[in-house]
């Protein structure tokens, strides 16, 4: 998997927790993921398919962070994991598949996302599209964790980025 | 003002419904897919609508009420994740009168809704 590719991703984390929670996640370098067990105890993930790019993007939240987002985006304390819960991690990893979307569309490539699903459980596993190496994204969010896990597969004749692509990737 | 908030994420139906109170809008209902949207659209003034939901989506809930006379004129803000171009010219051109990408701040969904009434009236 080309890693630059991972960047709409990244920014979409980035953008999305920024505008929703008025805090800015920090990242932390990425990894090439050994098994399938999640890192957090609630994962979103979500599938992506189109003539060109095709894979899964999965987000995955301790407990304690899970918690807090929800916390900061509605305003009200769960004392533990919930469907509330459940709902935010799929919205969450909704609104980043989409904004990746956008920003491989500006690049001329077309994917459409699935509906989100959401696993919960400690050492549940992760199950991406695809064959491909997963990446793993860690992030902070203040001083809470959590990870993003990208498995993404361009079809070769068609991967190379644009000038635009490029200049993202460098940045 | 009655308003129809539509999104199958319960916790974006409450962020809506939060800042849609704080402006001062109180009349909201609320509606998980398209097919409970068309259930609820009785006194409707105004509908904000999710696009990628299970059951029914939010472009075949647009379609659904362009086609039907008692509710074709009813405004509708589509709200969602999806901010390709080629989507938004497809939503537009169905007849949904503003869109807003998610992650959203509270002053762009206001002001998107207060020109979406504005423009309508």
């Amino acid at each position: 998997m080309d890693i630059r590719f991972v960047n709409p991703f990244v920014i979409a984390v980035s953008n999305t927790l920024t505008t929703m929670l008025g805090k800015t996640p920090q990242r932390l370098a990425p990894v090439i993921k050994k098994d399938n067990f999640a890192q957090g105890d609630i994962s979103g993930i979500i599938g992506f398919a189109g003539k060109v790019v095709h894979g899964s993007v999965a987000l995955s939240f301790p407990e304690a962070t899970a918690l807090k987002i929800y916390e900061m985006m509605v305003g009200e304390v769960q004392p533990k994991i919930n469907t509330d819960i459940q709902d935010t991690v799929g919205e969450l990893v909704n609104i980043v598949a989409g904004g990746a979307k956008t920003d491989f569309d500006r690049e001329g490539l077309d994917f459409h996302i699935s509906i989100p699903t959401v696993v919960v459980g400690k050492n549940h596993t992760i199950v991406h599209k695809g064959s491909s190496p997963v990446v793993v994204i860690p992030f902070q969010l203040e001083s809470l964790p959590f990870s993003m896990e990208i498995c993404l597969k361009m079809e070769a004749s068609l991967s190379q980025p644009s000038r635009q692509a490029r200049v993202v990737a460098a940045g | 003002m009655k308003i129809l908030v539509v999104d199958d994420s319960a916790t974006m139906r409450r962020i809506i419904m939060k800042h849609l109170n704080d402006a001062g809008y109180t009349g909201t209902v609320e509606a998980e897919n398209g097919l409970e949207a068309i259930s609820r659209m009785e006194g409707v003034e105004l509908v904000l609508t999710d696009w990628n939901m299970p059951v029914m989506d939010g472009m075949s809930l647009v379609k659904e009420l362009r086609q039907n006379p008692a509710y074709s004129r009813v405004p509708i803000v589509m709200i969602t994740s999806i901010g390709a171009r080629k989507e938004v010219v497809e939503a537009l051109k169905q007849g949904v009168n503003n869109y807003i990408v998610k992650p959203f701040t509270p002053s762009i969904l206001i002001e998107k809704i207060k020109s979406v009434i504005e423009v309508t009236a």
